[in-house]
């Protein structure tokens, strides 16, 4: 008999239909005994299981999760649990970094076969959470533990106009005027212009406030509605154009693209800025040499030295400013789809309010989706309104990228994409 | 003869609230922005804009009253039943302290909107249990605009007592409710000398004139030729004094137990999305030209005052360079009429 006073963790399992589901009952009808601290939520393949789940199931209470399904090479879908096995390896280093407990997520792979697995894997789970006992660190933002991260000083910010201004005044002069294209989307004095005639070319800009990705614009309906465009690019906007193409956002041959040879701008991203002149750019102006910078720790080193308590006190500090304007999403060249799924309310599922939980659940969709197709340009961090250090969420990500793939976003335009890819030399020591 | 309180009273005065267990908010720096927030303490607080830092806070106000989330009710389901739950929610005395004239201003325009058809009691409540102390700006740049709506930098509208400043960290205080008078009882001395506010911004459009060319411009090259570079984000509204669109929605666990209201704007694409599929705003533009319409033409029908208090926000904010004054400017300037 147990006490009364023991703690009962509750585990949710999220399983597939056609191995551990099936290995699950086979515990049963073998009449193997496992504890009941487990309740089983059953979906078609690992591959459908949404990121999101694995957090709501703490939301709603649960102590740990155990997701599992079949088996590499198994898959009733072919590739599903390779997909599946990739997406994890990103979304743990993200959960890492907002401050969830990995030691309360499991993954294993238990065939239809593996009953006797199945009873193990329940039971060894249920021990160590009641070991861990109950999940009370989730959102919990300890005043205490809520340390801040170090701000770089910033300059008193002065005006330069760059030297290729003109140049690139007479180049989309010259497009527009040829009717190469409809419209310039370039820089203007007080933010991006659309300039759709010849007479307008000076309007545009070249100078050290021409920090935005003006590859947003691709994806606006209002622009597409003008015709052919070509669009101002710097070395790193370069980089969405390319991730955006590989996703078949546009083609090729319908964008003219005029690439600015830069040399850094202030930005925090600039200090790490290898290339310097777009590299597939129908017309280049100017001309920088590469450098090599050296990299030097930064906020997100700072955070992650943080204990995993101070880190989710950290950001709960941080989404408690949020007010959901959505300007992140709206200036990410990256966030394209016709609906975005917080937009969706027939079942909502992202609580719309922006509350602890309706912020993280946002913001870890927000990054999630950017896993491996975020290029850094910075712009989400640049637009919030209340100064959310958003960027460090996604730099996780491209950091986790490069460790465990060796992959960078929108640099090899041979290189396939990495989400919707998966290799079965994918690493796996964290399943089971 | 005036009266007069020094910095360091002032900031005595705020802890003594805070220690009190009551909410004292104020702007705070917070990384490279200044803020409205909630103080622990009365140390961060900016009174006045630093020459060379921000003119005024990011946000506005507006959510001390109208918060961007608010718990309407809550309930549970059992079986066929439904058990509705009133919030336990307080309402309890709150200070805003160095608050600018141009967040203050919105507040009385807002009690028309939300004691309309409704009374709106959460709003009324926190309204009642707040008081407001304004300091007049001492800077203003070149997104401030509130002479062209009838403010200026010291106006006292909407404050319970108002600061203006004396130089050295002494502020001249000038009460203008039984609350701000309350507020400040026994905390001044008195003196002989008065406090002055920054030159008021040149005045940069008239608003009859706006009004006059929306109502007649439901369709005009303009409104494109603006809202076209506007990205559907709300950054402006949100940051905005007077914007108060709201949304219902349930939130909650899975089961769902709350409904909640949230703040939600014109800008947003789904705002006006139907259930059929047809938006009768389909493109930014017209989203664009629905703020100015609402701002310079139907609140001032509806309840007699413009629903913009010149304070800037959406055009220092926006991430892509609007705002309404660019548009409001070109209106004044073009050869629109």
């Amino acid at each position: 008999m147990n006490d009364a006073t023991q703690f009962e963790p509750k585990i949710l399992a999220y399983v597939c239909n056609w191995c551990t589901y099936l290995g699950a009952d086979l515990a049963g009808t073998t009449r193997l005994e496992y504890p009941p601290n487990i309740r089983i939520v059953r979906l078609p393949c690992t591959g459908r299981i949404d990121f999101n789940l694995l957090v709501k199931a703490f939301e709603v209470g649960a102590d740990a999760v155990l997701v599992s399904g079949c088996h590499p090479g198994d898959c009733h879908y072919t590739s599903g649990n390779y997909h599946a096995r990739r997406r994890w390896i990103l979304f743990r280093e993200l959960l890492d970094l907002l401050g969830f407990d990995l030691e309360r997520i499991h993954f294993t792979w238990i065939s239809a076969a593996e009953g006797k697995k199945f009873q193990q894997v329940v039971t060894d789970i249920t021990e160590k959470t009641r070991k861990l006992g109950p999940y009370t660190e989730l959102y919990a933002a300890a005043p205490a533990l809520a340390k801040d991260l170090p701000q770089p000083q910033s300059k008193p910010f002065q005006l330069q106009t760059f030297a290729t201004e003109n140049e690139l005044r007479a180049e989309a002069r010259k497009l527009l005027a040829e009717g190469t294209v409809k419209v310039v989307i370039g820089y203007g004095e007080r933010g991006p212009v659309l300039v759709t005639r010849p007479e307008d070319a000076d309007r545009l800009v070249w100078n050290n406030r021409s920090t935005a990705n003006l590859a947003m614009y691709l994806k606006r309906k209002e622009v597409k509605a003008l015709g052919r465009a070509a669009v101002v690019v710097k070395a790193c906007d370069e980089r969405s154009l390319m991730v955006l193409e590989k996703e078949s956002q546009f083609e090729r041959k319908d964008l003219h693209v005029i690439g600015m040879a830069c040399d850094g701008m202030e930005q925090p991203r600039c200090a790490n800025c290898a290339v310097r002149t777009p590299r597939f750019a129908d017309t280049t102006v100017g001309q920088v040499p590469d450098q090599t910078p050296t990299p030097r720790p930064g906020k997100l080193d700072s955070l992650m030295e943080m204990s995993r308590g101070e880190r989710m006190a950290f950001w709960v500090q941080e989404f408690d400013r949020c007010v959901k304007c959505y300007a992140c999403r709206q200036v990410c060249s990256m966030c394209y789809c016709e609906r975005c799924i917080v937009d969706k309310n027939q079942p909502i599922s992202i609580d719309p309010a922006p509350g602890t939980k309706g912020n993280f659940a946002w913001h870890i969709a927000r990054a999630f989706h950017l896993a491996g197709r975020c290029i850094g340009c910075g712009a989400c961090a640049q637009a919030c309104p209340v100064g959310i250090d958003l960027g460090l969420l996604n730099m996780q990500l491209a950091r986790a990228a490069k460790k465990h793939f060796g992959y960078q976003a929108g640099v090899d335009p041979s290189a396939e994409l990495l989400v919707g890819a998966f290799s079965q030399q994918d690493k796996e020591e964290f399943i089971g | 003869m005036s009266e007069l309180i020094t910095e360091t009273k002032l900031r005595q005065l705020a802890g003594e609230w805070i220690s009190g267990g009551r909410r004292v908010v104020g702007p705070v720096r917070i990384k490279d922005r200044v803020l409205y927030r909630p103080l622990q303490s009365p140390e961060p607080l900016l009174i006045e804009s630093t020459p060379g830092g921000s003119v005024r806070p990011a946000n506005s106000i507006k959510e001390f009253f109208f918060p961007k989330l608010e718990t309407l009710y809550q309930y549970r389901t059992r079986g066929r039943n439904i058990e509705l739950i009133e919030p336990a929610q307080e309402f309890a005395e709150q200070l805003i302290i160095a608050a600018r004239p141009c967040d203050a201003a919105a507040l009385p325009i807002l009690d028309h909107v939300f004691n309309w058809d409704f009374a709106d009691d959460f709003y009324n409540r926190r309204r009642a249990a707040t008081t407001i102390v304004t300091v007049a700006c001492s800077v203003a740049d070149e997104s401030c605009f509130c002479t062209s709506v009838g403010l200026a930098p010291d106006d006292a509208r909407g404050s319970d007592a108002i600061l203006l400043t004396l130089g050295s960290g002494r502020y001249e205080v000038q009460c203008i409710t039984a609350k701000g008078r309350a507020l400040f009882s026994g905390k001044t001395e008195t003196s002989e000398e008065s406090g002055k506010a920054a030159p008021a911004p040149e005045r940069k459009f008239d608003p009859s004139r706006i009004r006059a060319f929306v109502d007649g411009h439901f369709e005009d090259a303009l409104w494109a030729e603006h809202g076209r570079t506007c990205m559907a984000c709300g950054v402006c509204a949100f940051s905005c004094p007077t914007c108060h669109c709201f949304d219902i929605v349930d939130a909650g666990a899975v089961a769902g137990n709350a409904r909640v209201r949230t703040w939600d704007t014109c800008q947003f694409p789904i705002f006006t999305l139907h259930a059929s599929g047809h938006n009768p705003r389909a493109l930014q533009p017209a989203r664009q030209r629905q703020r100015i319409l609402h701002k310079f033409s139907i609140y001032p029908e509806k309840f007699g005052e413009i629903l913009c208090t010149g304070c800037g926000n959406c055009v220092r904010n926006c991430p892509v360079g609007l705002g309404v004054l660019n548009m409001l400017t070109e209106i004044q300037h073009g050869q629109h009429l």
